[in-house]
C-alpha cells in the first residue's frame, strides 16, 4: 500500500476519533453547561488504562506499569471508559457540588497538570515520561494483519464504534434525560425549583461525558500503539473545545464536522507539510496560533458554529408554531433567528 | 534542620513571586469577574522581554530592563482588553464565552513566544555571588531584593486600595459595577487601569521568575500559572489579602516539601492543599460573601 493511503487513513481515524471525544464533551459542556478544561485528563486515564490491560505483566518488558493482564480488545476498551467515569465520579464529588463555572475551571486545569504531573514522575504507574508502547494491535493476531493493512482496519472498527456512539448519544439527547441536562445548562435554579437534583444531574452527564473521552482515548492507543505524556498536555483540552465550539456546541452532526475542520484539516493534515528548514516545530507554533484565532473569531461571528444546534419543539404545548421574534441566544449565544415561543425558556437567553 | 531552613527561604522568594502575580490575577478578577487563562503566558512574554532588553539588545541593567518588560505588558493586557477581552464580556451574558476566548488567547500567544524564541532553555545571567546569613536563613543578594520588591508592591497595593480615589472606585466595582456605575464612577476607566495593573504585576512577576529560577521557556509562565491557582483558590478568590496569605502559604509548602520529599512533586503538594481548602472551606480562607 502506498503511503498516501497510509496518511489518508490515519487521517480518518483521527476524524472518528476526535468526533467520540467531541459528542463526549458535548454532553458535558454542551448540553449540561459543565466547563471541563480536565477533559484530556480523562482521555488519558482511558488510554493509559485500555493500554495497560492489553499489555501483558510488565516483568521483563522493560517498561512499568500497573496491571498487565493482557486482555482481549473490546474488553480492555470498555474497562478503559469506566476508569475514565471513576475518575469523573472523584472529581464530581469533591469539585462540583462546591464551585461554580471559574472556580470549578481553574480546579479542573489544575487537575489536568497535576494528573499530568504524576503520570510524568511517578514510572511506576505508566513508564512515567517514556509513556507505553508496544502495545498489542488488536485482532492482529487473528485476522493477520500487517502493519500496513492495520491502519485502514482499524479506522473502520473506529468508524464502527463511533456509529455506535453516535446513535446512543442521540437517543440520549432526544431523551427526557436529554432535557433535564439543558435546563439545567441554561439556568440552574430554574432547575432545581422544577425538582430537578442538579448535582445527581450533573454526575451523570459527567460519568457519560467520561465514557466517551475514556474510549475515545482507549482508541488512540491501540490505534497507535504507545501513548506517553506529550500527547496530553493540558492545551489539547483545548482542541477538543475547539471542534465543539467550530462544529457548533449542542449539535451530535456539528461535532463530526468540527472534528473534520479542526482535527483533521488543521491539525493532523498540517504535521504532513515539510518542516521550514532551520526552525523546527515552526508550522505547529503557527497552526496553533491559526487555531486559537479560528477560534475566537468562529465565537465572535458565528457562535453557534457551522451547524447550529437544532430548535427543538414542545409538541405537547400544542402550541401553533407561529414564529415569535425572540432575540434568542442559541447554546453558542447566536444572535437569533426567531424562535418558536415554547422553546425560548428552554434553549434561549439574551444576550446581555 | 539546615535543610528546613534552606527550603524556608526558597519557601519565602518563591512566595514573593507569588504574591505579586497572585495579587495582579486577584486584581483583574475583582473588577471583571472573570478568570484570564493567558496570565500566565503574559508573565512568560515579560520575562522574554526583560531577557532579550538586559541580554540581547541594549544589555540594559537587568531592573531597567524589569521594569521596561512590565510595563510592556501593562500596555499589551490593556490592548488586547480593548480589541477582544472587553468586547466578548459586554456581548455574552455567561462567563464561559470569555473563558474560552482568554484560553484561545494563551494558546496564541504561546504560540507566537514560541515562534519568536523557540523552545530552548535560556538563562538569565546573573552574577555569582556569595549568599548572605540572616538568621537562619541564607538568601543571595537577588532573592533579597526580590523579597523587598513584594513587600514594597503589597505595602502599595495595601496602600492604593485603602487611600485613594482609584482604590476605592476598585473595590466598589469589585463588590458591585452596576452600583459602581450608577454612582458615578467611570467603570471603563477603572477597567483599563486595572488590566495595566494586571498587566504589568504579570510582567514583573515573570521576570522575578525567571531571575529566580535562573531559566526561562515560553511555557515556564503557564506551568506557574497552576501554582498561582491555587494560592488564590486557598486565599479566597477575588480577595486581594486572600491571594497574599495564599501565596505565603504555597510558597513555603511547595518548597519545604521539595526539600523533604521530592520536587517533582512540588505541585502535587500546592494542588493537595487547594483540594484540602475546598473540602474544609470551599470559599478559601478569605472568603468573600457572593463570590464563590
Amino acid at each position: 500500500m502506498s503511503n498516501i493511503w497510509y496518511y489518508v487513513f490515519t487521517l480518518v481515524f483521527f476524524l472518528f476519533d476526535y468526533f467520540i471525544l467531541a459528542m463526549g464533551l458535548n454532553i458535558q459542556y454542551g448540553e449540561t453547561g459543565i466547563l471541563n478544561f480536565a477533559y484530556i485528563g480523562f482521555v488519558a486515564v482511558g488510554s493509559y488504562v485500555t493500554g495497560a490491560l492489553a499489555l501483558p505483566s510488565s516483568v521483563g518488558t522493560g517498561q512499568h506499569y500497573i496491571l498487565g493482564l493482557g486482555l482481549p480488545f473490546p474488553v480492555n476498551l470498555l474497562l478503559g471508559g469506566l476508569a475514565s467515569c471513576g475518575l469523573a465520579v472523584v472529581v464530581a464529588l469533591i469539585s462540583l457540588r462546591r464551585l461554580r463555572t471559574d472556580y470549578l475551571a481553574m480546579v479542573l486545569i489544575s487537575l489536568s497538570l497535576v494528573l499530568y504531573d504524576i503520570c510524568n514522575n511517578f514510572v511506576p504507574l505508566f513508564n512515567g515520561a517514556d509513556g507505553l508502547y508496544n502495545v498489542p494491535e488488536p485482532f492482529a493476531g487473528v485476522l493477520k494483519l500487517t502493519t500496513n493493512s492495520f491502519i485502514p482496519f482499524f479506522a473502520a472498527v473506529t468508524g464502527v464504534i463511533a456509529a455506535l456512539l453516535w446513535w446512543v448519544m442521540s437517543r440520549i439527547t432526544r431523551s427526557p434525560q436529554g432535557r433535564t441536562f439543558r435546563a439545567i445548562r441554561d439556568d440552574e435554579v430554574v432547575a432545581a425549583a422544577l425538582g430537578k437534583d442538579v448535582f445527581r444531574n450533573q454526575l451523570k452527564s459527567m460519568l457519560i461525558g467520561s465514557f466517551y473521552a475514556g474510549v475515545g482515548g482507549g482508541l488512540i492507543i491501540q490505534f497507535s500503539g504507545s501513548f506517553n505524556p506529550t500527547a496530553w498536555l493540558p492545551g489539547e483540552t483545548f482542541v477538543v473545545f475547539a471542534v465543539l465550539i467550530v462544529g457548533g456546541v449542542g449539535n451530535n452532526v456539528g461535532m463530526l464536522v468540527g472534528s473534520l475542520v479542526v482535527e483533521t484539516l488543521l491539525i493532523h493534515l498540517p504535521a504532513f507539510l515539510p518542516a521550514i528548514p532551520g526552525h523546527p516545530g515552526l508550522i505547529e507554533y503557527f497552526d496553533s496560533v491559526l487555531i486559537g484565532i479560528l477560534l475566537m473569531a468562529m465565537l465572535w461571528f458565528r457562535p453557534q458554529g457551522i451547524v447550529p444546534e437544532r430548535v427543538r419543539r414542545a409538541l405537547s404545548l400544542g402550541a401553533p408554531a407561529n414564529l415569535v421574534a425572540g432575540r434568542g441566544e442559541a447554546p453558542g449565544g447566536a444572535p437569533a433567528r426567531p424562535v418558536p415561543v415554547e422553546i425560548a425558556t428552554a434553549d434561549a437567553q439574551g444576550e446581555k | 534542620m539546615q535543610l528546613f531552613w534552606l527550603s524556608v527561604g526558597f519557601g519565602l522568594v518563591t512566595a514573593s513571586v507569588l504574591a505579586i502575580s497572585a495579587v495582579g490575577l486577584s486584581l483583574q478578577f475583582g473588577i471583571t469577574n472573570y478568570i484570564n487563562f493567558a496570565y500566565g503566558d503574559f508573565m512568560a512574554l515579560g520575562a522574554f522581554i526583560t531577557y532579550v532588553l538586559n541580554n540581547e539588545v541594549l544589555h540594559w541593567n537587568i531592573w531597567v530592563a524589569l521594569v521596561a518588560g512590565s510595563l510592556a505588558i501593562g500596555v499589551l493586557a490593556v490592548i488586547l482588553n480593548r480589541l477582544i477581552l472587553s468586547p466578548f464580556a459586554r456581548r455574552f451574558s455567561k462567563s464561559f464565552y470569555v473563558l474560552i476566548v482568554t484560553f484561545g488567547l494563551s494558546l496564541v500567544l504561546l504560540n507566537i513566544e514560541y515562534s519568536i524564541w523557540g523552545a530552548d532553555v535560556r538563562f538569565f545571567q546573573m552574577p555569582i555571588d556569595r549568599a548572605l546569613h540572616i538568621g537562619p536563613l541564607l538568601l543571595t543578594k537577588y532573592q533579597l531584593i526580590v523579597m523587598a520588591i513584594a513587600i514594597v508592591l503589597m505595602l502599595g497595593v495595601h496602600a492604593m486600595l485603602k487611600t485613594t480615589r482609584l482604590g476605592k472606585s476598585m473595590r466598589a466595582m469589585s463588590d458591585n459595577t452596576t452600583l459602581a456605575m450608577t454612582s458615578g464612577i467611570d467603570t471603563k476607566r477603572i477597567t483599563t487601569i486595572t488590566w495595566f495593573l494586571s498587566g504589568t504585576l504579570a510582567g514583573l512577576a515573570g521576570a522575578v521568575l525567571g531571575i529566580t529560577e535562573g531559566n526561562l521557556t515560553p511555557a515556564s509562565g503557564e506551568l506557574f500559572l497552576f501554582v498561582i491557582f491555587a494560592a488564590v483558590i486557598v486565599g479566597g478568590v477575588g480577595s486581594i489579602y486572600g491571594a497574599m496569605a495564599g501565596a505565603v502559604l504555597i510558597g513555603l509548602a511547595t518548597e519545604i516539601s521539595a526539600a523533604f520529599i521530592n520536587p517533582a512533586y512540588k505541585l502535587d503538594t500546592a494542588f493537595v492543599i487547594l483540594i484540602l481548602t475546598l473540602l474544609v472551606r470551599p470559599a478559601g480562607l478569605f472568603a468573600r460573601p457572593g463570590k464563590a
